[in-house]
C-alpha cells in the first residue's frame, strides 16, 4: 500500500533547488536514459519526477535514486525543458535527510556525507585519514574495523605514492574566523526557512 | 497613400514550393496578375524532393504537374526562378519590391536536350537530393523542373569546361555572360511563401549525424525511397549500400526541445510513419522501431496509424533516446535510452538510424530586416500582422493544410490589393 501525500508536489516545486522547473517535465526518459547509474537506480529522475507529482512521499525519499547520482550533468545539458535534474536529486536528498529517513540518514552517501562535513568543518580541511576512519566507524567498531582492513592496502599502496601522507592532519590557519563564517552561513540559512 | 487610379493590382508570391505555386494560381484565376519569383532554378520547393505525400501517398509529381499546368494555362503569372527579394518599401496596396536574380546561364530558349551535360566534366553537390550525391556542373534541377531548363553552376564560368559547354549547345542558349541583376516591381500585395528548412541535425551532438554515416535525416530518407533520388528508390544504408534490416525512427529530434526547437513540428510523427511503410514495402524482413515521446499524428489519418500499430514488425517505444553511439563492427548504430513505459535502460544497434528533424522556417530574424516586425520568437510569420503569409512560413503544416493555408493568403491578397 502506497499513501499519498497531496501537498508533497507543491512542496517540492516551492522548497526543493530547481523544483520550480519540475512541472515542466514532460516525460521523455533523456534523464535516466542518459544517466551512467540510469541502469542502477531504483525509479531514475524521470520516474522520480512522476512519483513526486503523485504524491508518493515516503518512496520519493527513500528513493536510491536521490544517492546515485553522480553529478555527470548528462540530464541536465540534455534536458528537452531544461529541469536541472541533478540539483533536483541532490536536494531532494538533503530534504530526506532532514526528514529523518532512515534509508536517507544510513545511506552510504549520507555517512560520508557527514564525514566529510565533520573534517571540513572542524578542521577547514579534508583528511583522507580521518574522513575515511569516520565513514568506516559510523558503521560500528567491529564492521568499521573490517572495512579498515580491507582497505589497509589501498591507504599503505597511496603512502607509499606519497598520495597521502603520515603525521598529523591538514588544518586551516585560522580555526576561529572559519567558525564564524560557518554561524553566519547558518543563521542565513535559518533566516531563509522562515 | 498613393493615388487610388494609379495603384497596382499586381500580387508578388515570393517562393515558388507549394504553397507559393498554390497563392498564385488561385489569385491569377481569380483575376489578379500575379508574379512569382523562386530562390532556387526551379519551382516546387520541398514537395519535389519528397517521394510520397499525405493524405493519399501520391507522388508529388501529380500534384506539382496540376499545378504547373495551371500556371502555363494563366497568362497572368509571370515566373521569376533564381530571384529573391532584396528591399521591401512601402505598405499595404503600395508595395515597391526590388527583385534580385542571380545568373542561370541558360537562357530560355533551352530545350533541355542535355547536351550541355553531357559536355560537361566537374561535378556539383546535388541540392535536389540534399547533398547526399552530385550532379553535372550543367543540369536539369530534377525531373519535374519548371521551367524545364537546365542550370549551369557559376564555378565553370571563364574555364576550358565552360567553353565546351556553350559550344556543345547547338541552339546557341548558353550564355556564360551572365550577371546578377535587378529589377524592380510595383505591387498591391506581398504574399510570403518562404517555407521551411530542415533543422541541421549536426546541432544534435548526442545523435552524432557527423560522424556516424548511417545516421540519416528524415528528409534523406525521402530522396532514398525516390525514385528520382541517389539510389534510385532503394532504402540502403551510406555506409556500406546493403539494405537495412533494423531501422530505428527517432521522433522529435530537435524539436519540442528547449535547446533546440522549442515547439512540435507537427508533421515528422506521420512523416515517420510513412518511412516506416516504405521500409516495410520494400523488406519483408525489415524490423523498424519508432522513438516517440508522444504520437501526435495530426489531420485525419488515424487509420494510418492504427495501420502500421498492427503490422507486428512496426514497433513503437516510448522513449526520447538520450544518445546514439557507434557500433561495434560492421556499420549501423547503437540507439540509448529508457523505455518510459518498462523502465528499462537499452542500448539497441539498428543498421540505419532515421532522425525526425523538424521545421525552421527559411526566413529567420536578420535575412530580412522589414520582415522582423512580423516575426514570431521562432521566426515565423504572425497571422495577425501586416504581412500575409502562405504554407510554412506561418507554422509547421503538412502538404495539404499549407495549400489551404495558401488559399487563405490568396483570398487576403486579392482584399489588400483590390481595395
Amino acid at each position: 500500500m502506497s499513501t499519498y501525500d497531496l501537498n508533497f508536489a507543491r512542496w517540492v516545486y516551492e522548497n526543493v533547488d530547481g523544483g520550480d522547473k519540475m512541472a515542466l517535465c514532460m516525460q521523455c526518459g533523456t534523464c535516466s536514459g542518459s544517466c551512467p547509474l540510469g541502469a542502477q537506480m531504483d525509479y531514475g529522475p524521470r520516474k522520480l519526477f512522476m512519483m513526486v507529482r503523485a504524491g508518493l512521499k515516503d518512496k520519493v525519499l527513500e528513493s536510491n535514486t536521490l544517492w546515485n547520482c553522480v553529478s555527470c550533468y548528462n540530464c541536465v545539458v540534455r534536458c528537452p525543458r531544461q529541469v536541472p535534474v541533478k540539483y533536483v536529486l541532490h536536494s531532494l536528498g538533503t530534504a530526506a535527510v532532514r526528514a529523518g529517513i532512515p534509508a536517507a540518514t544510513k545511506s552510504d552517501n549520507a555517512r560520508f556525507a557527514r564525514a566529510f562535513w565533520w573534517s571540513a568543518s572542524k578542521l577547514g580541511r579534508t583528511d583522507e585519514r580521518i574522513v575515511t576512519a569516520l565513514f568506516y566507524f559510523s558503521y560500528g567498531l567491529s564492521k568499521g574495523f573490517k572495512m579498515a582492513m580491507a582497505n589497509l592496502p589501498v591507504a599503505l599502496g597511496l603512502v607509499k605514492t606519497k598520495r597521502m601522507h603520515i603525521g598529523a592532519p591538514y588544518m586551516c590557519k585560522n580555526k576561529g574566523e572559519l567558525k564564524t563564517i560557518l554561524a553566519k552561513a547558518a543563521e542565513i540559512e535559518a533566516r531563509h526557512a522562515k | 497613400m498613393t493615388d487610388k487610379t494609379s495603384r497596382s493590382r499586381t500580387i508578388l508570391v515570393v517562393g515558388g514550393g507549394i504553397s507559393g505555386i498554390t497563392a498564385a494560381v488561385e489569385a491569377a484565376e481569380a483575376g489578379h496578375d500575379v508574379v512569382l519569383i523562386e530562390k532556387t532554378p526551379t519551382l516546387g520547393g520541398r514537395v519535389a524532393r519528397m517521394n510520397r505525400y499525405f493524405p493519399k501517398l501520391c507522388h508529388p509529381t501529380c500534384g506539382l504537374e496540376i499545378n504547373y499546368q495551371r500556371i502555363k494555362k494563366s497568362s497572368r503569372i509571370k515566373v521569376f526562378t533564381m530571384s529573391s527579394v532584396a528591399a521591401v518599401k512601402g505598405g499595404p496596396g503600395g508595395y515597391t519590391v526590388t527583385v534580385k536574380t542571380q545568373p542561370r546561364y541558360v537562357k530560355p530558349s533551352c530545350t533541355a536536350c542535355g547536351d550541355c551535360a553531357a559536355a560537361a566534366t566537374s561535378e556539383v553537390a546535388n541540392h535536389h537530393n540534399y547533398g547526399m550525391d552530385k550532379v553535372k556542373s550543367a543540369h536539369l534541377p530534377h525531373t519535374m523542373a519548371f521551367p524545364m531548363r537546365y542550370v549551369i553552376d557559376g564555378s565553370v564560368v571563364g574555364t576550358p569546361e565552360g567553353a565546351a559547354i556553350q559550344a556543345a549547345c547547338k541552339i546557341g542558349a548558353v550564355d556564360l555572360d551572365e550577371k546578377e541583376s535587378s529589377f524592380e516591381l510595383e505591387v498591391g500585395a506581398v504574399v510570403w511563401a518562404t517555407g521551411w528548412r530542415p533543422y541541421p541535425a549536426s546541432n544534435l551532438t548526442m545523435y552524432r549525424y557527423d560522424d556516424l554515416p548511417d545516421v540519416i535525416t528524415n528528409v534523406e530518407m525521402e530522396r532514398l525511397a525516390s525514385p528520382d533520388g541517389p539510389t534510385g528508390g532503394k532504402i540502403v544504408r551510406p555506409s556500406d549500400h546493403a539494405a537495412p534490416k533494423t531501422v530505428a525512427l527517432i521522433q522529435c529530434a530537435g524539436s519540442r526541445d528547449l535547446n533546440h526547437l522549442p515547439y512540435c513540428s507537427r508533421v515528422c510523427c506521420l512523416a515517420s510513419l510513412k518511412h516506416a511503410a516504405y521500409v516495410r514495402e520494400q523488406m519483408a524482413d525489415a524490423q523498424v522501431d519508432i522513438y516517440y515521446i508522444d504520437l501526435r499524428a495530426h489531420d485525419k489519418l488515424e487509420s494510418f496509424v492504427q495501420r502500421l500499430k498492427r503490422d507486428p514488425q512496426v514497433g513503437f517505444v516510448k522513449s526520447k533516446p538520450a544518445r546514439i553511439e557507434p557500433s561495434g563492427a560492421g556499420g549501423g548504430a547503437v540507439v540509448c535510452g529508457e523505455n518510459t513505459l518498462t523502465r528499462e535502460v537499452y542500448a539497441k544497434n539498428y543498421d540505419l538510424v532515421v532522425l525526425a528533424t523538424g521545421m525552421q522556417p527559411s526566413v529567420i530574424e536578420g535575412d530580412m530586416p522589414a520582415m522582423d516586425k512580423d516575426l514570431d520568437a521562432y521566426g515565423f510569420i504572425f497571422p495577425e500582422g501586416e504581412a500575409i503569409s502562405a504554407g510554412v512560413a506561418s507554422g509547421p503544416l503538412d502538404v495539404s493544410m499549407s495549400v489551404q493555408s495558401a488559399t487563405a493568403a490568396a483570398l487576403k491578397a486579392i482584399r489588400v490589393a483590390s481595395v
